[in-house]
């Protein structure tokens, strides 16, 4: 009993020397969250054990994904975070709960700028200055950069979405109309409203309404105006005016409230005065349904106009799933402020054991294209078969399985074209966004934490009042100065003066 | 007989008035149930159409199809709900009677202590985050079934329920006779008390299955990686979410969350699920029924 005992024994240790040994050789394990995706774990798994192979030889490390969904995300990565998970790299951005600025200020993040010149090189060298510039903020660790920014579209440009199917029924020429541009306050465009309405209702579609739009959208493109950000979540009350064509022009803007300025009333009169006459639903006008409506009538093409913030060849997807001929008749050139810039970024964990490996990964991911198609198309033969002339096409079958969301995971300009997209879609779409100007505030982003008690009151006399006098729902003459009134006993004055005084600080240096 | 009135018996007005009343309620019960079942079986076209209807324009039913063929997950999500409600409700039941058991014998030199430390977790929470941490680092309850029973096991509310419940139905002195003919601690707990509290056991039980069956927020916490244990609730919690969120951030995050949302499931996929779910836990009412009427009314004083 005895031998067998020590024999068990010597074993155990045998083994546990092994264990040891090939632990040392272990190669480096980095564990990264997106945002947005949707993959099964079959597919996953598949992917995964063949760019493994290819990480470990290039930067010895192997890689284990969480692919977090746009539901669940929110709620999960949060806790993630304040329980120090030991996740390595996780997707923030300046719209969803792990807010990236916030997060910075925490102390989550791993700040990068020392790091950047030796692990991240090459994506110094690919991701723009401008783009830099939108991802800096001021963390626990000082004004730096705490994520990578993600290549993807990094414009914003307003757009009037029209359905020029129904606009060529009602005998326009629709190249025309569109090259001439859409101005909200014509005569033209009511006329056409009113003869789209007509057409309708001729056919006996009595609840058409030719204006269907997102109405905070609405009023931004028409005034010309930017969010501003850092400005309240959900109850935008700042706007800041810009130059149409040049966006990068100083026209001696500052940032002010919204819904004080003469662009504003007219804005709100116009809508009012349209919605009276029958061109907006009743259900664009309720916070509630608003959005559902929007995208009912999208999907089923029913509309004349409506408001699209413009992602570079979006008419064409736009288009196809709607059965229609979708045009996009911008409203102003592309500009770039800290919202584009910030719209997807990967951060370091402030938690990970192996900062400089995850830095060197991401670095591989945003300037490799063989890693960034994979992890982001799959793999040649499972998710897509690649064309003679460099296009691909995705397997639909399995691509089901294993989509994630493409533009949350850093440099999407090195994937190849679908054929759908044509070979040269990616140069086509670095033009585009690269001719985006930046605003003359630059990436500056509003700390609004320091009037948090006026945004609290403020937020509450804006969700009385700001979506009904956007959608034309309330008559601006007798609804805009008991709002204006309200809005300055909650303190708006000492709200705007914050921003201009950190805006002035942050353009001083 | 025919004259007299049964005993508890009420007039034939009054007994009117209680059925329709309760008709009624009954009906308000079962209308959203029938309705999601019409609204899965209605074609899209129908809905986007007309939007939700009691009578659609069309039916079809190739979203269950759909549902049924592409979704591999669903039958995979179905074993683990499955798996995850037998055992969870087993092991939870039989720690839960374990328990108040203890709490219930005059005997138990430690009553005190334990009555109030499970009394007290009642009220007071550790929050989520410490939780979190706990379950995570300490027990290593992450991206197992592990993680999706244990933290349900003990429910403090059902203790209290179950401890009420040995009192009132389980006299002492069956517990003495049994110790004298000369049973043991385990086997009188099995053999004598189990048996005569079975009633109160059912209720328990159903409330636990309840509790397992539709618990998706262990998953949301605990299983990320392995996504392949997500339970039902989990997935179809997830397909909802997704769209409600991006239908909320359609302003933040412009033309991208569009595109994604018209690969969101359609509103017909999601009352699909809803079905789906929803059949298999009303089958195992009629199940628990009967024992919890006898639960419900016994101790009360017959008539």
């Amino acid at each position: 009993m005895k031998k067998i005992l020590a024999l068990a024994l010597a074993l155990i240790m045998v083994f546990a020397l092994v264990g040891t040994t090939a632990w040392a050789e272990e190669p480096v394990t980095l564990k990264i969250w997106f945002h947005g995706s949707n993959v099964t774990p079959d597919a996953s798994q598949k992917v995964l054990d063949e760019l493994n192979v290819y990480l470990q030889d290039k930067i010895g490390a192997k890689l284990e994904v969480i692919w977090g969904t746009w539901g669940d995300f929110d709620q999960s990565v949060v806790t993630a975070l304040a329980g120090g998970d030991d996740v390595d790299m996780v997707f923030t951005c300046n719209w969803s709960a792990d807010e990236y600025n916030r997060y910075a200020r925490d102390g989550y993040w791993v700040k990068l700028d020392d790091m950047l010149p030796e692990y991240g090189a090459d994506l110094l060298s690919v991701i723009p200055e401008g783009i830099w510039e939108c991802a800096k903020t001021n963390g626990y660790d000082g004004i730096g950069i705490y994520a990578v920014p993600a290549l993807k579209d990094t414009a914003t440009q307003n757009c009037w979405d029209v359905n020029g199917t129904l606009l060529a029924e009602l005998g326009y020429d629709v190249d025309a109309v569109c090259e001439a541009g859409l101005d909200y306050y014509s005569d033209e465009f009511e006329e056409m409203l009113q003869k789209a309405k007509d057409y309708k209702a001729a056919q006996g579609e009595n609840d058409f309404y030719p204006l269907v739009v997102e109405p905070m959208v609405l009023e931004r493109l028409v005034t010309v105006t930017s969010i501003v950000t850092g400005d309240l979540p959900g109850a935008a009350v700042l706007s800041f005016y810009y130059d149409k064509d040049h966006p990068s022009n100083d026209i001696g803007s500052e940032i002010v409230n919204k819904f004080a300025t003469p662009e504003f009333e007219k804005y709100a009169k116009r809508t009012y005065e349209l919605a009276q006459k029958g061109f907006i639903s009743p259900s664009t006008q309720n916070v509630g349904t608003s959005n559902d409506y929007l995208n009912a009538c999208q999907q089923s093409a029913s509309y004349l106009f409506g408001t699209q913030s413009y992602a570079y060849g979006c008419e064409i997807d736009f288009s196809n799933a709607r059965g229609i001929d979708v045009r996009m008749v911008p409203a102003d050139a592309p500009y770039m402020d800290s919202t584009s810039g910030q719209g997807a970024m990967m951060a370091i964990s402030a938690v990970s054991k192996n900062p400089e490996k995850a830095l060197e990964f991401l670095n591989l991911l945003n300037t490799d294209p063989y890693v960034m198609t994979t992890l982001n198309y799959g793999l040649e033969g499972f998710t897509f078969e690649k064309n003679d002339d460099g296009t691909i096409t995705f397997i639909q079958e399995n691509r089901a399985n294993y989509s994630p969301w493409r533009n949350g995971m850093g440099n999407i300009r090195i994937l190849p074209p679908t054929a759908d997209e044509g070979l040269s879609y990616w140069d086509d779409f670095s033009a585009y966004y690269n001719s985006a100007e930046a605003l003359p505030y630059g990436s500056f982003i509003f700390d609004n934490s320091v009037v948090e008690t006026e945004g609290a009151a403020i937020a509450n006399v804006f969700a009385e009042y700001a979506f009904g006098l956007c959608s034309g729902a309330t008559d601006p003459d007798t609804v805009l100065p008991d709002f204006l009134q309200k809005l300055e006993a909650a303190g708006m004055s000492d709200f705007v003066a914050a921003a201009n005084s950190q805006m002035a600080e942050y353009l001083a240096g | 007989m025919t004259k007299n009135h049964r005993l508890n018996s009420i007039s034939a007005g009054t007994e009117a008035v209680f059925h329709v009343v309760i008709g009624l309620f009954s009906i308000c019960c079962i209308i959203p149930f029938v309705f999601v079942i019409i609204i899965s079986l209605s074609a899209e076209s129908s809905i986007r159409e007309i939007g939700y209807s009691f009578i659609p324009r069309a039916w079809s039913f190739n979203t269950y199809t759909y549902a049924i063929q592409r979704l591999p997950q669903i039958w995979r999500s179905y074993f683990n709900s499955i798996l995850i409600t037998v055992v969870g409700t087993f092991l939870s039941t039989l720690i839960c009677a374990l328990y108040s058991y203890a709490l219930f014998r005059p005997d138990f030199k430690y009553r005190g202590f334990f009555n109030f430390l499970s009394f007290f977790t009642m009220i007071f929470g550790g929050g989520l985050v410490p939780t979190y941490v706990i379950c995570t680092q300490i027990l290593g309850l992450k991206e197992n079934y592990a993680a999706l029973i244990v933290p349900l096991l003990v429910s403090p509310f059902n203790i209290i329920i179950m401890r009420t419940f040995f009192k009132s139905s389980v006299p002492l002195d069956l517990i003495e006779a049994a110790t004298i003919d000369g049973s043991g601690e385990y086997s009188t707990f099995f053999r004598v008390v189990l048996p005569v509290a079975k009633p109160g056991l059912a209720t328990i039980a159903l409330l636990n299955s309840l509790a397992y069956w539709n618990d998706w927020y262990l998953s949301l916490l605990y299983i990320r990686q392995n996504k392949i244990l997500q339970p039902l609730q989990a997935l179809l919690m997830e397909l909802q979410n997704n769209v409600e969120y991006l239908n909320r951030m359609s302003a933040s995050l412009g033309a991208s969350a569009i595109q994604e949302a018209t690969r969101a499931p359609t509103q017909t996929l999601r009352m699909v699920l809803v079905v789906l779910i929803v059949v298999p836990i009303a089958c195992a009412y009629p199940f628990f029924q009967r024992y919890i009427v006898a639960g419900l009314t016994i101790g009360s004083v017959k008539g």
